[in-house]
């Protein structure tokens, strides 16, 4: 009972923060179709913006975020991004080799229309910026994560390219926003049917990180300079939450399953399974991956039998600790009988 | 360094607001430092003031500013990252000291290397320096021509006033004013001016002699302002009245926050200003869209 009423008063402070009514019930309209959030599921502001943004998109990032605890207005304005170009029918990116699998076409409607309805406007510019961003991951394998491909990109949008100098951190603002747009199109094809009621949990988190990995392959030529981007102390920051929203989305998916685990131990050892694999991905030539793919098998399988392996090492050292404890009281029950019997015949004396 | 963003809002502005600020503009038009002057005879005192100063300008400028003024104009080129290919015109540009710094940061080796994979790109860059004073761009020419760049076909010297620019409509990838946005009679023609000429993504950028409100720092460079820099000018310039225009000006000039909303009033998107070394100096950014 008490996360659900947590949630509850979240959505109430989030509403009187600023939210509109209508954004405050749709909250809570998620609230009530996933009962699965059990007690020992603390509810971090991370987990709750993440359902939010699937609900409210674009609107409830840009406005509403400014106004909580922890801004942050660089992960907020690329995020919006990708969630209205999605929307424009001209955007290149539903037409780019990014996107492998179209998501189905009527799920995403719903989707953008559900969006529409709680968008607020943008500012110009950074629709603009948006489409100049798009336009240029076209250019990126071939020029790799730098300007000259954000140049190109504002190029065919018929921008001057003088925009590209108004992006604060500029390769990794594109690599932010691919990032982004990476997310979204993972949630995208989750919403629109993935299967996975018939995997168990540990096959379920290896089909999601397959999906959002083979989102990267038309890049891999370039993906470690992504990743070095991503490493610069300036933009650790971003792209450290990125991973975090995208982690902590794909367990959402998965479930909690029965996992006794503690959340953020959960988040951690995923991070690492993906980043883990994210890595070999990039020295891999097998044909389609196949080498990656058992790899991240094999992780992902690691992982949950670490957990199986410290609940068993909990209960060993549980029967140890109970095993010493009768010992012990054993001793101590023979050292006073002995002491009773010696003191007793003492006294004979 | 702080940075603020204004960035632009579809609404209505308050009326009372517009009027007031109607008044302010007028202020500076009639305004050469503390005096009040008829508005036709600014830009001419205005003009007096630059013939003097020209052949002194930037010794005075490193003096003044010992030396920082560079590392100013070093930041402004930075924030416009400039590219090959790219139309540019830097107004009030006199001396040249931006268009020098964009020149090389395009024609530099890493850009040469960079420009064999832009194969799009096979404009010539052309940096116009336009200037109301023709004695302030002869000193360009002078040392454009002792940097060996006097017959560039890249770097071309216009005369022309900012309020009434001589290029085309849509020309300009970049436009640039440093230190010179507070010499001219009316700024809200000059940035309709600079809105005019920019490109669609076109950039505008700022740099200017600004307000300072840190409490103590404040007075001493009120200090600094009024009692050393007259007493340089005369001494090494001669010329003790136009540096004394020259710090009352910069009172006169609007606040930060005042000039960056009449930016966005000309029609420019983002506009947001930096300051430099507390509010001495302020680099205000915008984009045409």
């Amino acid at each position: 009972k008490r996360p659900i009423r947590f949630i509850q008063s979240a959505s109430l402070t989030f509403a009187t923060s600023g939210g509109s009514k209508e954004e405050a019930l749709l909250l809570s309209a998620w609230q009530r179709s996933h009962p699965r959030v059990t007690k020992t599921q603390p509810l971090t502001p991370a987990m709750y913006r993440t359902a939010a943004k699937r609900l409210l998109g674009a609107g409830f990032t840009t406005s509403r975020l400014l106004r909580l605890p922890k801004p942050r207005p660089t992960t907020i304005i690329p995020f919006s991004y990708c969630t209205s170009s999605m929307n424009h029918t001209e955007s290149p990116i539903g037409n780019q080799s990014v996107n492998p699998n179209q998501s189905d076409p009527t799920a995403a409607r719903e989707e953008g229309h559900r969006r529409d309805e709680s968008r607020k406007p943008r500012a110009e510019f950074e629709e603009e910026q948006a489409r100049v961003l798009a336009a240029s991951l076209r250019h990126v394998p071939r020029l790799g994560w730098t300007e000259e491909a954000m140049i190109a990109g504002s190029r065919d949008v018929g921008v001057s390219p003088s925009i590209v100098g108004s992006f604060s951190r500029k390769e990794a603002a594109l690599v932010e926003y691919f990032m982004d747009e990476c997310l979204q199109l993972l949630i995208d094809r989750v919403d629109s049917g993935l299967d996975l009621q018939n995997l168990i949990p540990s096959e379920r988190v290896s089909k999601l990180v397959r999906i959002r990995l083979e989102m990267q392959i038309p890049y891999m030529s370039k993906w470690p300079q992504a990743l070095s981007i991503q490493a610069h102390p300036v933009n650790v920051p971003t792209s450290f939450k990125q991973r975090a929203m995208l982690v902590d989305e794909i367990w959402h998916t998965v479930g909690d399953g029965a996992s006794d685990l503690d959340w953020y131990v959960k988040r951690t050892v995923l991070g690492g399974v993906y980043s883990t694999t994210e890595i070999y991905m990039l020295t891999d030539d097998s044909p389609e991956y196949r080498d990656t793919w058992a790899f991240l098998d094999d992780r992902v399988k690691d992982a949950f039998d670490l957990k199986k392996s410290i609940q068993e090492a909990k209960y060993f050292a549980q029967d140890i600790g109970a095993g010493v404890g009768k010992s012990f009281q054993g001793l101590m029950n023979g050292v006073m009988q002995t002491m009773s019997t010696r003191g007793g015949r003492s006294s004979a004396f | 360094m702080a940075l603020r963003s204004i960035s632009r809002r579809f609404g209505s502005r308050v009326l009372s607001y517009r009027s007031s600020s109607v008044a302010s503009l007028h202020s500076h038009a009639t305004s050469f430092g503390f005096q009040q002057v008829k508005e036709e005879e600014k830009s001419k005192l205005v003009g007096n003031v630059f013939t003097n100063v020209a052949s002194s300008y930037d010794i005075m400028n490193d003096v003044m500013s010992g030396g920082l003024h560079r590392l100013w104009k070093e930041r402004l080129v930075g924030k416009l990252s400039p590219f090959a290919g790219m139309k540019h015109l830097d107004v009030a540009g006199g001396t040249g000291d931006v268009a020098f710094r964009i020149f090389d940061a395009v024609n530099s080796v890493k850009r040469r290397a960079l420009r064999k994979v832009d194969e799009d790109s096979l404009e010539e860059t052309q940096i116009y320096v336009c200037d109301i004073n023709p004695n302030m761009l002869n000193v360009g020419k002078q040392r454009a021509a002792e940097r060996g760049l006097g017959d560039n076909k890249s770097l071309v010297w216009v005369e022309g006033d900012a309020e009434a620019l001589s290029f085309d409509d849509n020309s300009m990838d970049g436009y640039t004013i440093a230190f010179g946005i507070r010499n001219v009679t009316h700024i809200e023609k000059a940035l309709a001016e600079a809105y005019r000429v920019l490109k669609r993504g076109g950039r505008f950028l700022c740099l200017e002699l600004s307000h300072v409100d840190i409490p103590v720092f404040k007075d001493v460079y009120d200090l600094y302002s009024f009692k050393v820099i007259p007493n340089l000018g005369e001494l090494i310039a001669g010329d003790r009245e136009s540096y004394q225009y020259l710090v009352e000006s910069v009172r006169r000039f609007p606040p930060q926050e005042k000039f960056a909303t009449m930016i966005a009033d000309a029609g420019f998107e983002k506009v947001e200003y930096e300051n430099l070394v507390g509010g001495v100096v302020a680099i205000h950014s915008a984009i045409k869209l």
